[in-house]
């Protein structure tokens, strides 16, 4: 555990994870199998109150703080990160409403969405624009004095798409980007699953079409022409803090399997933990657990403390943390050798989860894009106010002799 | 907010500003927003910054471009918040006199 984690915080996190061991781990395979969780499931997450751990008290939240937030996220994905995306989306779209959204929209949505009576998903990704969020193309139309708008267009790859009751939509207001709340019941708003997919699968992905859709003027989150600025990135932050968590729940769990198997099994005699080969394979995964923790706690505590930088923390959080996760699936694979193969073994979904995580919420080349400038950027700015150092300036060795 | 203040403001927004942004020279008025020199989290992060460092909450009614497109305009706009709770209980003393 992060020694960093208060007293609280890791009574939270065990209270996290008797539920995630009760509750998610001895049946998610079966939900993987059958790309769906039940909705009893679904209630019992909404009955212990985490759908609603982002949301102020006020609202009928949990009013947590980001690491108690993080927490749960890690404990949940490394029962399921399938499962765990219901939170991840449910704060996607809570987080913009508690920041932008109008005293009557709080009123009205949160405290459904935080008792999870209302399920939530964020809509942003299309067919054609997954990274690039200057290329939406659905579209909203000014439809007549009452400020209402006709909204047509498809998103794809919708997280909790099947099951959710509103939508948060990103499209553009002549050219303005908007972000507006649609209830699933809105008449011309289809909604198809996505099956098969590799890893992730009862995550209840949806392609979502609006054919012609109504959408009231109080509906619109925000304002036109903030929704890509100001609206989906409060909603992407909890998105990446979520993801990031869940992946390094999943790390946890590879890390956790392959110790235990390690010096469980042997091979010729010998324990597999006894043997160099696996125990550098557990040493990076160890390694890279605990790097991970403490990315992801700081990305968290920089948020609470409501720190500029806690954008860049999460970014690094998520981008370490799913290609940690990535290595460490392939490698629980590697030590069980042809039982990791198998489905019998949970690091068999956790590698063809951990995938997934590589591309959700930002995909690993989104964030090295991001990153790679902030970083050079820092160091343009480090050399304008450099003065000569002594690393690089050749020393006067006879002068300092005198 | 003084002059003398509102010169402070202007050089804390600024050297965040630099400190966020690649851009040389940057003139007070010059549209960040415009300029093509920002990335999709600016705004985010200028907006905590702000919020953070003032004391001020940037809530839906302040989503004005005009807001915080420049240093200038970003600047005015953390005066006005930042007088309007002294504004506000200036009025309430006057209404409880």
């Amino acid at each position: 555990m992060n020694p960093f984690v208060t007293d609280e915080q890791s009574r939270k996190y065990a209270e996290f994870r008797d539920f995630a061991d009760r509750e998610v781990a001895p049946f998610a395979a079966g939900w993987d199998r059958e790309q769906e969780i039940p909705g009893g499931a679904i209630s019992r997450l909404a009955q212990a109150g985490y759908l609603g751990g982002n949301v102020p008290r006020e609202y009928g939240g949990q009013g947590w703080d980001a690491v108690t937030f993080g927490l749960l996220n890690e404990a949940l994905g490394r029962a399921d990160s399938a499962y765990t995306g219901v939170v991840t989306v449910q704060a996607m779209i809570t987080a913009p409403l508690i920041k932008w959204g109008s005293a009557e929209q709080r009123k009205r949505w949160l405290p459904p969405l935080a008792e999870g009576s209302m399920i939530g998903a964020f809509a942003l990704t299309e067919p054609g624009a997954g990274s690039d969020l200057q290329g939406l193309t659905v579209e909203f139309r000014a439809n007549g004095p009452d400020g209402s708008m006709i909204l047509n267009g498809e998103k794809k790859w919708i997280t909790s798409g099947q099951r959710a009751d509103v939508f948060l939509v990103f499209g553009r207001l002549n050219d303005k980007p908007l972000a507006c709340l649609v209830p699933r019941e809105s008449e011309g708003f289809e909604i198809a699953p996505i099956k098969d997919l590799m890893g992730f699968r009862a995550a209840g992905l949806a392609r979502l079409r609006f054919r012609d859709v109504v959408i009231p003027a109080a509906n619109v989150v925000g304002k036109p022409g903030f929704a890509i600025s100001h609206v989906a990135p409060v909603g992407l932050q909890y998105g990446r803090i979520s993801t990031a968590w869940s992946a390094l729940g999943l790390l946890r769990g590879c890390f956790e399997e392959s110790t235990d198997y390690a010096v469980s099994r042997k091979a010729s005699g010998q324990r597999l933990s006894d043997l160099g080969m696996i125990q550098s394979l557990i040493a990076r995964m160890g390694t890279d657990l605990e790097a991970a923790a403490l990315l992801c706690w700081a990305a968290c505590q920089a948020e609470d403390k409501h720190l500029p930088e806690t954008f860049t923390k999460t970014f690094i959080a998520k981008y370490f943390t799913s290609r940690a996760a990535v290595r460490a699936a392939g490698d629980a694979v590697q030590i069980r050798g042809a039982a990791g193969c198998h489905e019998s073994s949970p690091v068999a979904r956790y590698y063809r989860g951990s995938k997934i995580m590589e591309i959700i919420e930002g995909t690993t080349q989104v964030h090295e894009m991001v990153l790679g400038k902030s970083f050079a950027h820092d160091a343009l700015r480090r050399q304008r106010s450099r003065k000569p150092s002594p690393l690089t300036q050749p020393r006067d060795v006879a002068a300092a002799a005198g | 907010m003084d002059t003398t203040n509102l010169n402070e403001t202007k050089i804390i927004i600024r050297t965040f500003i630099n400190s966020s942004v690649n851009i040389e020279g940057l003139d007070d008025d010059e549209n960040l927003f415009e300029s093509g020199l920002i990335n999709s989290l600016f705004a985010v992060q200028l907006t905590t910054f702000i919020e953070r460092k003032f004391g001020i909450e940037v809530g839906l009614d302040d989503l004005h471009i005009d807001n915080l497109k420049s240093v200038n305009a970003t600047a005015a706009f953390v005066a006005r918040k930042s007088a309007a709770p002294a504004a506000a209980s200036g009025s309430q003393q006057v209404a409880s006199a």
